[in-house]
């Protein structure tokens, strides 16, 4: 009985890595052309995540008028300081309807500039981060060495300090985002978030 | 048994109603909703203006804006889950367990609105139906304020971490009292600041305990001040949270500020994400009137009792007062920090009945705030309050701040625990004329104190206060006792103690008392004060001259020492360096009733009686005193203003009906006004209140012999003789008549 189920998990998980390849192949449509992951904030499409050899890639979705979202800011820029060395890159990703490249660099400006910024206006990241809220994350690893196709390995919140809106910790205890780029890097099996992420609904076009 | 079948009876036929109604009217709302769907601006736009718009504006504390269709499009999704949910508007008391004013709760129908209109695609409708968008400028709302106050030093606050707990001491620079019938709080960062509580310094005692660093606002969720020695209860809530608007005081109840108070702005600080700069303005109005009405707040607690232990899931902490006066209770503001879970308040009338102030099902320190009832909630005397909150410090409490749970007590910091309910009264006056109702609000309130911990200082402090204020200084004696056999070397109570001694005439004692809280502290300028006073009252001028001159180099600045100090002078013939102290007292405190009265006395005596009159006028526009009536009396008798003089005497008479010098200085100016029946009728009263004073006799008799009745002049002179046999006066006139 216990190896039937082992056996079923095993089968599962294959079917998620087919349909995450299957989800790939949307954003990049077929070789030779290359996907757009969103539009930097010059308004020039992104056509690329990281550069070969990048170890994961970490997607933030954040928004510039939802207070939980700026909250985890420095969070996210703490976790980038960890892993730095450790060849991870990590995109902040707009996905609100109505974002403007001109609002996110004025928040930029007020709560820090990031290196990897991009708006994403047709929800392509967000599809495949199956994100719902900002703030929310998600974690990559590159399925070919030129780093062009990924397998999303994590998706959810970046640490349980928020239950749910109006249900806050103190302090964070279980901080999933951290270990789930951990034992990513580790190429162990990464756990999945303990619970929803908490936020501002993410806004798609009317 | 029969009732009980009945009520089920009801509810099944309740219930077949509401199907039978159902199904006869969804056909309907289905038509009607297909006629007249759910629009923004005929439904959605009057909730989310008068709910939401007060944070959800430009600038505003929440962080976006709803004053538009474009905004609640964008937000419909998110106003549809957050409405659901009841995260917003944040509002925690359960309905119907007291009504109150401003309640941000939204009701069921404009819940069920916002989710149809929003499940029904958010039509816009005519734009025309729309209530116009409310306006939030950043001028103050109540245009310019009387006074600006604004935090000496901006403060960064971190943009991640835990949430801040600062206490900023604003001073107050005015020259005399004020009354502030409004004050608007302007926070700086409107997002950061979650609330704020204004708490009144009367004595700027938390400056004083924090001198180095207290410009940079002092950390700590709660603090004491201490209230002086003046019977003055906190009695407003001054609390502010983001859609505060300007706070209002009723009509008749302005708060008091005093030159030296400071105010101190409490603020919860919660980290946005990015370093903010905070810099509190506060905004003052004055009113040209002092309070006619006086509420007061009551506090039930009992912090001495939290004591829960790690992993308890429902600890209670109990506590209740007696009232005894009538009351309107005027609003409450529950407090706890992290494991408070439910809050109950309430009162039982003398007959049993329970009458719900509050109820919260689920605390959240983040959405604390102050209840305003919608109308006063009477109590009769004799009702009991009561307060019982429950605590959840298992590991189950999300907001638990120690993980693993540990065993918490009450304290300061935010891991520690706090159980208040602070609850806005107006005491209904006395029956008969009996003082200050708050005195008895106060009297149970620290006698419930005590009950709960015999050796609460601050209740025996302020009881013994009390025992002071009604001369019961043996009682007050015993209480300062109390505290000193706990702490001897307590110099507030050392003093207090050398008053009540002073009062029971055990003055050797009193001394005794004031000599020794100065070995403690030797600038303790109360100390020099009393010490000096007793000594100058019992004839040691010397020692008096020299603990007023050491009182004087601590603080230059105190009026009444200078004033007392010209005293001592006065009765050591130096009536021009006594001058100079009066006038000094006067310079700092210009309503220094006393020092204008002591300069006028030295001014008559010198027969500067224009510059006597005109002090003593000044002295009287700013309080009506008997003895400056009866001084400008005499300066008027002597400048020859003798109608003016009778006005003061006259009013003298109302302040002092049992006396009876007034009456004989009303003979007297009578007899110079020509006015003998008059004088004869006040001196007659004179001597109805003292009938043995030989010269009331005597004097009687010269304006009966005025008066042309030699006889009755007679006998007055013999009555005055029979007196004071060696009274000489009598004696010649008898012989004249």
């Amino acid at each position: 009985m216990l190896f039937t189920r082992r056996t079923m998990r095993r089968l599962l998980s294959l079917l998620f890595t087919f349909v995450t390849v299957l989800l790939l192949a949307e954003v990049c449509p077929a070789q030779g052309e290359r996907a757009v992951y969103g539009y930097n904030l010059n308004g020039e499409p992104v056509t690329s995540l990281a550069s070969s050899g990048v170890a994961a890639v970490v997607l933030f979705f954040a928004a510039t008028d939802c207070p939980l979202s700026n909250r985890y800011l420095p969070e996210i820029r703490r976790i980038e300081q960890k892993f730095y060395s450790r060849h991870i890159v990590v995109w902040i990703v707009y996905p609100n309807f109505g974002e403007t490249s001109v609002g996110v660099k004025q928040h930029e400006a007020a709560y820090g500039v990031e290196d990897h910024v991009l708006l994403d206006p047709n929800h392509q990241l967000v599809a495949l981060a199956h994100a719902k809220v900002t703030p929310e994350s998600a974690v990559l690893i590159p399925e070919t060495a030129d780093a062009k196709m990924f397998r999303t390995v994590y998706h959810g919140r970046v640490d349980d300090r928020y239950l749910r809106l109006g249900l806050e910790k103190p302090i964070a205890a279980q901080h999933d985002l951290e270990r789930a780029i951990e034992a990513a890097l580790q190429k162990r099996a990464v756990e999945q978030p303990g619970g929803p992420a908490v936020g501002c609904g993410i806004i798609g076009r009317p | 048994m029969n009732r009980f079948r009945k009520a089920h009876l009801f509810v099944a036929l309740l219930n077949i109603g509401a199907a039978l109604a159902l199904s006869i009217s969804l056909p309907r709302m289905r038509v009607q909703a297909a006629a007249a769907p759910i629009t923004f601006s005929r439904q959605v736009a009057p909730i989310l203006y008068k709910q939401c718009s007060g944070c959800h504006h430009p600038g505003g504390s929440g962080p976006f804006s709803l004053l538009s269709y474009a905004d609640a499009k964008r937000w419909g999704k998110q106003i549809q889950t957050v409405t659901q949910s009841r995260y917003m508007p944040p509002w925690l008391p359960e309905p119907g367990f007291g009504n109150f004013a401003d309640s941000r709760r939204l009701s069921s129908e404009d819940l069920e609105l916002l989710k149809l209109w929003v499940e029904g695609g958010m039509p816009e409708g005519d734009p025309g139906e729309a209530p116009k968008a409310p306006i939030f400028s950043g001028e103050w709302q109540l245009g310019p304020p009387d006074l600006i106050l604004k935090v000496t030093s901006p403060m960064q606050v971190p943009a991640s971490g835990p949430d801040l707990f600062r206490n900023f001491i604003l001073p107050v620079p005015i020259a005399e009292t004020k009354y502030v019938r409004a004050m608007e709080i302007r926070p700086g960062a409107a997002q950061v600041v979650h609330h704020a509580n204004m708490l009144i310094d009367r004595t700027a005692s938390f400056r004083r305990q924090h001198p180095d660093d207290w410009k940079e606002g002092i950390p700590g969720m709660e603090l004491a001040v201490d209230s002086g020695d003046s019977f003055d209860p906190d009695s407003h809530f001054l609390f502010w949270k983001p859609d505060s608007p300007a706070l209002v005081e009723p009509n008749g109840m302005p708060w008091r500020v005093d030159p030296g108070n400071d105010l101190i702005l409490n603020m919860h600080l919660k980290p946005t994400g990015k370093v903010e700069t905070i810099q509190a303005t506060v905004g003052l109005y004055f009113s040209d009137k002092p309070a006619t009405a006086h509420p007061m707040l009551l506090q039930l607690e009992h912090d001495r009792a939290i004591n829960i232990p790690a992993g308890d899931a429902a600890f209670v902490i109990e506590d209740q007062l007696k009232l005894p006066l009538d009351v309107d209770v005027l609003g409450v503001y529950p407090h706890a920090h992290y494991l408070g879970k439910r809050f109950e308040g309430y009162a039982t009338l003398p007959n049993g009945e329970k009458k719900w102030l509050v109820l919260i099902r689920d605390w959240d320190i983040d959405r604390q705030s102050v209840y305003r009832f919608q109308s006063p909630v009477f109590l009769p005397k004799n009702s009991v309050l009561h307060m019982r909150y429950t605590y959840d410090n298992s590991s189950g409490n999300v907001r638990n701040p120690n993980s693993p749970p540990i065993p918490v007590k009450a304290g300061n910091r935010s891991v520690d625990e706090m159980g208040h309910l602070w609850i806005q009264v107006l005491p209904r006056p006395l029956p008969k004329a009996g003082g200050d109702p708050r005195m008895l609000l106060e009297r149970a309130w620290m006698q419930n104190n005590l009950r709960k911990d015999p050796d609460d200082h601050v209740a025996l402090y302020n009881l013994a206060s009390m025992e002071m204020a009604s001369g019961d200084y043996e009682s007050a004696a015993t209480l300062y006792r109390h505290i000193l056999t706990r702490t001897p070397e307590d110099v507030r109570a050392l003093i207090a103690l050398g008053a009540a001694l002073e009062k029971t005439r055990d003055w050797q004692q009193a001394q005794e008392k004031y000599e020794k809280a100065l070995a403690v502290d030797p600038q303790n300028v109360d100390g020099l004060f009393d010490l000096a006073h007793l000594e100058s009252e019992h004839g040691s001028y010397a020692e008096a001259e020299r603990n007023y001159r050491r009182l004087l180099a601590v603080n230059p600045k105190d009026a009444s020492a200078h004033n007392e100090f010209g005293k001592v002078l006065l009765a050591t013939n130096r009536d021009a360096e006594a001058t100079q102290e009066f006038e000094a007292a006067i310079a700092i405190a210009p309503e220094d009733l006393d020092a204008l009265y002591n300069l006028a006395g030295i001014e008559a005596d010198k027969g500067e009686l224009p510059r006597a009159a005109n002090l003593l006028e000044q002295a009287l526009k700013l309080r009506d005193d008997a003895d400056a009536r009866q001084l400008l009396g005499s300066v008027y008798a002597q400048s020859g203003k003798l109608a003016d003089a009778l006005d003061q005497f006259k009013a003298v008479q109302t302040f002092r009906p049992h006396e009876a010098v007034p009456h004989r200085q009303l003979a007297q100016i009578y007899a110079q006004m020509g006015q003998l029946r008059d004088a004869i009728n006040e001196q007659n009263i004179a001597i109805s209140l003292e009938p043995k004073n030989a010269d009331d006799w005597n004097n009687l008799g010269v304006l009966h012999a005025r008066n042309g009745d030699a006889v009755m002049a007679r006998k007055d002179f013999d009555r005055a003789l029979t007196l004071d046999p060696q009274h000489v006066a009598a004696r010649a006139n008898r012989a004249r008549l």
